[in-house]
């Protein structure tokens, strides 16, 4: 009987713990605004329900990877698309982030560069590829 | 017989220093044709070197300038209640190497801050991780996963702004475009209660 418990009661706390993580993904993702703003480009706000389920199972399939370490054992050109998704992803996130956060509207009053402001963004997005490079390349093997 | 005259304000006017503000330029109007021109020409302001850079025009002073150059008319105001007038007191010259500052300032910052983030969320070892569950192989050097990341990185944020496929894939203004507009709109509303002197007005003031 106690033994009963004690599995209900991890049962219990890892499903509460899911919850907690999944409900903040999406108020994360929803948040950031990453989901409207591809549907709004690719003018798909249709297929909204098929994007939210894609990110619930691409959830689920990263959380099977990460808790079971299954090999799959393909080639490896199969990395670099997933590679350049998932780069694009995490760059919306950041771009997300920092349209939340106010930043190009403050900085462009303040320097008075209204008509510039695409090169102040071409920096930061160049600054984000070349420090991710030269991480990848060089820095992790210092 | 009572002349109607129809006032709607501008929402923003750009003045130079040493101007006249007439009517017509905050405001657009309609009125029996006999009138129409000199409301038009109606002074309601004139810019001093007292005034600093915005200057709130109240509908409530244009009124009361009607009301005093044509006896019968009665105003009708639509659309916002004040007009806010920046004076360019200088043309606003952008020095090239505060720009260039602002511009490594920017590269810099964001190459290091997405490296702190990379080593925050353990991004390396998750790499390594979905290497050798992809493709079976141990690597700590996954680079055909890191490099097509890295670019994506970058392709992503262009994405997100929309500033290469701009004209191509639609009209909608981006997220940019539209965070700058509610940041001008927010400036504005508090030039509008703040530089306005009655709509701050206290009870024991005068």
């Amino acid at each position: 009987m106690p033994m009963t418990i004690k599995v209900i009661t991890v049962m219990f706390i890892g499903l509460a713990g899911g919850l907690a993580v999944g409900s903040g993904f999406v108020a994360f993702l929803t948040v950031l605004g990453i989901i409207p703003r591809l549907t709004q480009l690719t003018k798909t706000m249709k297929m909204i329900r098929h994007y939210e389920w894609a990110v619930i199972m691409g959830a689920l399939t990263g959380i099977a990877g990460s808790l079971r370490d299954p090999i799959l054992g393909i080639s490896p050109y199969f990395m670099l698309p997933l590679g350049l998704t998932g780069g694009v992803f995490v760059g919306m996130l950041a771009a997300g982030l920092s349209e939340a956060l106010n930043v190009f509207p403050v900085l462009a009053k303040r320097l008075g560069i209204d008509g510039k402001i695409i090169i102040l963004i071409m920096a930061i997005v160049l600054g984000k590829i070349v420090g991710s490079i030269f991480q990848w390349v060089f820095f992790v093997h210092l | 017989m009572e002349k109607t005259v129809y006032i709607r304000m501008r929402n923003r006017v750009l003045a130079k220093p040493e101007e006249s503000i007439y009517l017509m330029d905050i405001a657009q109007i309609i009125a029996p044709d006999s009138i129409v021109p000199e409301l038009k020409k109606m002074k309601v302001h004139q810019i001093t070197d007292r005034d600093k850079n915005i200057i709130i025009i109240d509908v409530m002073k244009i009124i009361k300038l009607i009301s005093s150059l044509i006896e019968d008319a009665e105003v009708q105001t639509i659309g916002p209640a004040q007009t806010i007038v920046e004076v360019m007191l200088k043309k606003k010259q952008m020095s090239i190497p505060l720009f260039i500052l602002i511009w490594f300032l920017l590269f810099f910052g964001s190459a290091m801050a997405i490296m702190n983030f990379h080593d925050d969320v353990s991004m390396r070892s998750v790499q390594e991780k979905l290497y050798r569950i992809i493709t079976g192989v141990e690597d700590t050097k996954p680079w055909i996963f890191q490099i097509p990341y890295s670019i994506g990185l970058g392709l992503g944020m262009i994405l997100f702004f929309n500033h290469v496929f701009q004209k191509r894939i639609n009209e909608e203004p981006s997220p940019l475009e539209v965070e700058m507009f509610n940041y001008q709109l927010d400036l504005d509303n508090y030039v509008i209660i703040h530089e306005n002197k009655e709509s701050m007005k206290r009870a024991n003031d005068d």
